[in-house]
């Protein structure tokens, strides 16, 4: 018995050996790169698509399909991809630039919601000379100080977004100014772009104290209690992901909104505002970059549509980085007429493209996209929680001088 | 500094260690009597939180639903760490301990990729009872209500795991097998009884932390990962095994990091681990004995 078992396990052992040796010669035989001009676009994408940071990769791919399906509809640039998760570790994230590029042979990279991995990634891109589109990572490094002739990106980044949360609170009377966030690049990043343009734009402000909360902070009320025992003007706060609701929350439970004015960036986005329900803090001041019903124009009416079509949900900001990323990707192979690295990233840099947002250049000194951003407040319109006032701050205001990321650069 | 902002910060501490209470209290007890480092327990405590949610939003997000949430939650988890010790740790329980913390971490990945399958990636939120909801004044001060319950929840769990481990004979066994276990079984004790059924309490405990905690913050797939290392830090500063070492320490890390944040808030974050490596030179062993 128990001989005819073990010869019934090596036969079974012996056949799918064979079955994979076969698989594996066939799979080779259909695999020989067809090296015709109209050979598609390899994209890489290498995102977050496990654990807290899921929602925003999620978004990002979807927005990406959706451009390489326009694209596959017109008949235009051909656009394929494979994904790879880093679970929000910048070690994995390299590991698997390297796996793409040299086993997959990719022709971009694209992805990483994790900025260190975006950073990590950038370097690999700049060493292997494989471009990466950058439409998860905020960091202003990545096409800031780090910058260089293989990276790009299509969101905004903590310096713009600090710029724009200082054009908003410029327009207050606020004079004492709390700053807090959650302690990674992110929250430092944002908080250090925003108080450095608030004090260029309004000189008489000043800091009371900073608060640090740890990434994945459950409860609030302690860092809300010292601060509003200190009575600050305004609180400025940093923080995003899953601990942006838990804050709101956190705001709303404390009653912190009705004594002190708090400012927080995305506060009416939907994927902030959706998760509160009717629990959301009215009042909160914010600035976003993309809503799907503002602006309210039929190209972004359009986008959510066609979206929501495709994967029955309204569209949040990074759908729309990701669907940038394919456009300006799939608009620059048309426009280089060949599937050549070199040429390709020659056609990006100082691309203009019709988004949903308006018209989007990709800015050829630091391969930056600028979009304008809106700025409002968390308001109750017909009983459900949105923004309120919102108002638009064109890109023009909103960027850093290219003077700004060349000094940075030659650092 | 006036009185009233201490007196709130202090409850407020309070409150937190209270919830770290809980989730401890579980793992130092699987520790104890199991002798395994149950990495999962964070996992238990998410997935304790996930099925609060739909719970309360099979509810409508009603009183009701949070109520029921509260008592369904924990008994899922329960059940579910009752599969996972009858179906995969009992044959490991003479193996290293490296086995051990393979098998309960990949318990955590797998954990993972099941709440993004079975909830997807976005946020979800649980809404406080209306009758928790704001908050009271004290002495000037404001303390929201749900803190003050969970003040109230906290003590009620440690009274009970007191009168189990100290008054049942069932309590009196798990502390016996804690302490050896080749003498519980020379008597004709079943200790495997007494394993699954620790592992189940324990995981009971991880569910009612999650499921306590589900209404105050954002129900997202990470918070595991941010609660065990308060969880490991609170258990072996409090003496590997011994609940009310956990329930001591819980409060010092609670408190303690509650005044951090109010006196120092710019380094705040790193308060836990300074009381934890001042607690450990003072003590090495913890707290309390280890075991009881």
């Amino acid at each position: 018995m128990v001989r005819m078992v073990g010869k019934k396990k090596s036969l079974i052992r012996l056949g799918s050996m064979l079955l994979i040796t076969a698989l594996m010669s066939s799979g080779c035989g259909s695999n020989s790169p067809a090296k015709t001009e109209d050979k598609p676009v390899k994209v890489g994408i290498i995102d977050t698509y496990t654990g807290g940071a899921a929602v925003y990769a999620s978004d990002s791919l979807d927005g990406f399909k959706l451009a390489v399906k326009e694209f596959a509809d017109k008949g235009g640039p051909k656009i394929e991809f494979v994904t790879r998760d880093d679970e929000f570790k910048p070690d994995k994230s390299t590991s698997w630039a390297k796996e793409l590029v040299m086993r997959e042979q990719v022709d971009f990279l694209a992805g990483t919601t994790n900025s260190a991995g975006s950073l990590a990634v950038s370097q690999y891109a700049k060493e292997s000379k494989v471009p990466f589109i950058v439409w998860g990572g905020m960091s202003e490094k990545i096409t800031g100080e780090a910058g260089h002739r293989y990276v790009f990106s299509t969101l905004p980044n903590t310096a713009i977004i600090g710029k724009a949360g200082a054009a908003q609170l410029s327009k207050s009377s606020y004079k004492k100014v709390w700053l807090a966030g959650s302690d990674y690049e992110y929250g430092h990043s944002l908080i250090n772009n925003l108080w450095s343009n608030l004090t260029t734009l309004k000189p008489d402000v000043q800091k009371m104290d900073e608060s640090w909360w740890r990434v994945g902070e459950t409860d609030f009320t302690p860092y809300i209690n010292a601060i509003r025992s200190a009575k600050p003007d305004v609180l400025v706060v940093g923080t995003g992901g899953a601990d942006m609701v838990a804050f709101m929350k956190a705001v709303k439970a404390t009653g912190l909104n009705k004594e002190i004015p708090v400012w927080a960036h995305t506060s009416y986005d939907p994927s902030t505002l959706r998760p509160l329900g009717d629990q959301a803090p009215e009042g909160v001041m914010g600035t976003n970059p993309y809503l799907y019903n503002y602006p309210d124009t039929p190209e972004n009416k359009a986008f959510a549509e066609a979206f929501k079509k495709e994967y029955n949900r309204e569209p949040a900001a990074f759908a729309l980085y990701g669907y940038m990323g394919g456009k300006f990707l799939g608009e620059a192979i048309a426009k280089a007429g060949s599937t050549d690295k070199e040429k390709i990233i020659d056609a990006m840099e100082g691309l203009t493209i019709d988004t949903p947002v308006g018209k989007a250049t990709l800015r050829k000194e630091d391969h930056q996209v600028a979009i304008p951003m809106s700025y409002g407040v968390v308001a109750k319109v017909n009983g459900v929680f949105t923004g309120g006032d919102l108002h638009t701050l064109n890109s023009e205001e909103i960027m850093p001088s290219v003077d700004q990321i060349l000094k940075a650069r030659s650092k | 500094m006036d009185f009233a902002t201490l007196a709130s910060q202090f409850f407020i501490g309070l409150s937190r260690g209270m919830i770290f209470f809980i989730v401890s209290a579980g793992l130092t007890l699987i520790f104890g009597v199991l002798r395994i480092t149950n990495f999962a327990h964070g996992a238990l405590y998410m997935v304790g939180a996930f099925i609060a949610y739909s719970v309360s939003t099979l509810f409508g997000q009603g009183p009701y639903g949070f109520w029921l949430a509260l008592l369904v939650a924990p008994i899922a988890v329960m059940f579910i760490s009752l599969v996972i010790e009858r179906g995969l740790l009992r044959f490991i329980y003479n193996r290293d301990h490296l086995i051990q913390m393979l098998l309960t971490y990949s318990l955590v990945l797998i954990a993972g990729d099941l709440v993004k399958i079975i909830w997807g990636t976005e946020y979800k939120s649980m809404h406080i009872p209306e009758a928790l909801r704001g908050s009271f004044n004290l002495w000037g001060a404001s303390l929201p209500w749900y803190n003050a319950f969970l003040l109230v929840v906290g003590p009620v769990v440690a009274l009970g795991l007191w009168f189990f481990l100290s008054q049942t004979n069932l309590g009196k066994i798990c502390r016996a097998t804690a302490t050896d276990r080749e003498m519980v079984d020379v008597l004709g004790i079943n200790s495997t009884k007494v394993f699954a059924m620790v592992f189940a309490l324990g995981g009971w405990l991880a569910g009612l932390g999650g499921a306590l905690i589900a209404p105050t913050t954002t129900i997202s797939m990470g918070m595991d990962a941010s609660i065990i290392i308060y969880a490991f830090l609170i258990v072996v500063v409090g003496g590997l095994g011994n609940i009310w070492g956990a329930l001591i320490s819980s409060i010092i890390m609670g408190v303690g990091e509650a005044f951090g944040i109010l006196f120092i808030p710019g380094v705040a974050i790193i308060i836990p681990y300074i009381i934890a490596g001042v607690l450990l030179i003072l003590r090495p062993s913890g707290l309390l004995k280890s075991a009881w």
